[in-house]
């Protein structure tokens, strides 16, 4: 009998249970109710409350004054390269020309692993996002590679209010498809010397979070 | 990790240096406290909901255990995914080698598992010439020092900053200031370029979904998204006891996990990985291994009650509350698991030979099992686990010293029999009389000593039943 087989009949051993028997659906104590949304813009000032909360940068940001919000983010953060997804939702937003005239370097999203690294600002949209927990939902494809928002120093994710969803099982039921995505809350953190929180260990050092107003 | 053949917990706890208990208990405390504040968010009757559908979701996986592993093989199968199963720690430690040695893999990196330390993997391959490192900060540092993990969430609690520093300064060769900040800045510096030329990614997983074949790896730095995402290989080792139905029923099991462990209402990264990466494009490993590692949990599945250690969702917030664990920290129990669920999980996992004394490391307060996310009857279990120590039971011997089981036998049958108990008391009131010192025992011989090195003992009196009556006499 191989390891596979010994360990199944072992589990079935212990359990007393016959294979063919069918397995009963999940009780309905494992059930909880879902959380109830407020409106719209309720649910999206709790999303911006709880990042940040997190330590994290989420403003409103009209459509006219983008360029302008680059600039200033691009100064602040010392941007000199960045990558972005390569997204239709991205493209409308124009980024890659508006980085460029800043006199920021873009580099491919699909750049070796080591150019992204070098990257300081990755720039991605959101999926889907939890007010709740203040989370941000990132799945992946050819157009949204999984490092964009992993190896650059400060991450910005443009967030639309039809990805806001009341609860993480709603989500979960959306992700069923998906074959990756990460659930983000907030820039990378640690509090492993002396209990001290420290934004920015592996992941990003800073996360903006931006919605943009017509 | 070598697998330890006998824990001695008393001596254990004679070892730990003082300061240990002391960060330990700062870092219990503060966990504690953040946790008390999300729950509070969440509202009582909404967290108790939580709990128990937890216990429900996790002891009906339980139950049809091998069912929902069959399914999760073959999720991940049709993901892509290569599944290997693993009876014991040698097997799994095996067939990690294997997969490495076929592909020429040279430099692994590794995210925090609880499962690769109970089988001792980096031991084993750096034996066989595979440099592996660890990358969570806390993990990363006790390696440099070459020490185990004082606590589950925070291994390096025990350390200060200024040992850190001195740590960095000798063993990577940089000049490290006495300031988390700095120390997280060269931490990340040097485990960057680890991630990028890194051959493969080792990770555990909080949980494995069966419908959908994805394992869930919840982390704060971002470490395990490094080793998950950039090399080419990653391979997972995952107990078969993290398997969960489906994702609503992951749902339950994610709100349950942050808050009692961190007090995060979520992690700052929860990845969701199903399979290896479907174009060169999006990133992540072209190939994804899982290990499904048994070492000795089919084993416990056998007894209802027992089973149900297997709840665990490995949170930790049973070492928080427990008052035996802030006292003695995580090293005094021996093995990769500490407080409670180390007292319940190795005693099972090790055999009661070599774990004998971590049953009895509790006062049996219950506040553990008030706390656990998933409603496991620790004080029960532990209960259980003192008579399979002291009796023995249908899948183990007794371990305790026949005199110790001889003296329970005789205390047994005294209480049981007023007259042998009438007699009893008068022979003992007789034998203690050389080592008597004004109502004191101080010293007695061997193996009673063991008492009295610590604490004198009253002697005994007259028995009651003599007192009462004298009382009764005096007070007509």
């Amino acid at each position: 009998m191989n390891s596979r087989e010994q360990i199944l009949s072992d589990i079935r051993t212990a359990l007393q249970r016959d294979p063919q028997s069918p397995r009963q659906p999940l009780p309905a104590s494992a059930r909880v109710a879902a959380r109830v949304p407020g409106d719209a813009s309720a649910e999206m000032q709790m999303l911006f409350n709880e990042i940040t909360r997190l330590g994290g940068v989420a403003q409103h940001v009209p459509a006219d004054e983008l360029t302008r919000a680059l600039e200033q983010l691009v100064q602040q953060q010392q941007i000199r390269r960045a990558t972005c997804w390569n997204t239709p939702e991205l493209a409308a937003l124009n980024l890659p020309a508006r980085l460029t005239q800043l006199g920021v370097q873009l580099v491919s999203p699909h750049a070796d692993p080591r150019a992204l690294a070098e990257c300081d600002l990755g720039v991605t949209g959101v999926d889907w996002a939890l007010p709740e927990t203040g989370t941000l939902v990132l799945c992946s494809s050819a157009d949204k590679p999984r490092a964009v928002s992993l190896l650059p120093r400060v991450h910005l994710a443009f967030i639309s209010p039809s990805a806001l969803r009341a609860d993480l099982d709603s989500v979960l039921d959306e992700v069923k498809g998906e074959r990756y995505g990460v659930f983000i809350t907030g820039p990378s953190r640690t509090a492993d010397i002396e209990l001290t929180v420290t934004i920015g260990v592996h992941g990003p050092k800073a996360l903006y979070v931006w919605s943009i107003v017509k | 990790m070598h697998l330890p053949e006998h824990i001695d917990f008393r001596a254990n706890v004679q070892s730990v240096a003082p300061h240990i208990p002391r960060s330990v208990r700062q870092a219990t405390t503060r966990f504690l406290g953040t946790r008390q504040a999300v729950v509070d968010v969440l509202g009582n009757e909404r967290w108790q909901a939580l709990r128990q559908a937890g216990h429900a979701i996790r002891l009906h996986t339980l139950n049809y255990l091998d069912d929902y592993l069959t399914r999760l093989e073959e999720q991940v199968v049709a993901a892509g995914g290569i599944v290997h199963w693993a009876r014991d720690a040698a097997e799994a430690r095996r067939i990690v080698l294997d997969v490495m040695r076929a592909r020429g893999v040279r430099r692994a990196v590794k995210a925090k598992s609880m499962a690769t330390e109970e089988i001792g993997l980096n031991h084993a391959l750096q034996e066989n010439g595979i440099s592996v490192l660890e990358t969570d900060l806390g993990e990363f540092i006790i390696q440099l020092a070459g020490v185990g993990p004082s606590h589950i969430i925070v291994p390096a609690v025990h350390l200060t900053k200024e040992d850190i520093a001195d740590l960095f300064t000798r063993k990577l060769g940089v000049s490290a200031p006495a300031d988390p900040l700095q120390l997280c800045a060269i931490a990340r510096t040097r485990l960057r370029e680890e991630f990028l030329a890194a051959d493969v990614g080792i990770s555990g997983a909080n949980f494995m979904v069966a419908e959908t074949g994805t394992l869930v790896i919840v982390t704060n730095e971002g470490n395990g998204r490094m080793c998950t995402t950039l090399p080419p290989l990653h391979i997972a080792v995952v107990g078969i006891d993290k398997v969960v139905p489906d994702l609503n029923a992951l749902n339950v099991l994610l709100k349950l996990l942050p808050r009692s462990a961190t007090g995060q209402k979520m992690s700052a990264y929860t990845s969701f990985i199903t399979g290896p990466r479907r174009t060169p494009q999006e990133g992540g490993p072209q190939e994804l291994h899982l290990v499904l590692l048994d070492n000795g949990r089919t084993r416990i599945l056998s007894d209802p009650l027992l089973r149900q250690t297997l709840l665990c969702i490995r949170c930790g917030v049973c070492l928080n509350v427990c008052p035996v664990y802030n006292h003695v920290g995580g090293h005094a129990y021996g093995f990769v698991y500490s407080g409670p669920i180390g007292a319940m999980l190795s005693t099972q996992l090790l055999g009661v030979r070599a774990a004998a004394a971590l049953p009895f490391a509790s006062s049996l307060c219950g506040a553990c099992a008030e706390y656990c996310p998933v409603q496991i009857p620790i004080p029960e279990i532990l209960l259980r686990l003192r008579r399979r120590v002291v009796e023995g039971d249908h899948s183990e011997n007794a371990v305790a010293p026949l005199t110790l089981r001889a003296s329970a036998r005789v205390g047994a049958l005294a209480l049981r029999l007023p007259w042998l108990y009438a007699i009893g008391t008068q022979i003992l009131a007789f034998l203690q009389k050389p080592w008597q010192r004004e109502g004191w025992l101080t010293r007695l011989p061997p193996p009673l000593q063991r008492w009295t090195m610590v604490r004198p003992l009253p002697a005994f009196g007259a028995n009651f039943r003599a007192w009462f009556r004298h009382r009764a006499n005096v007070t007509k």
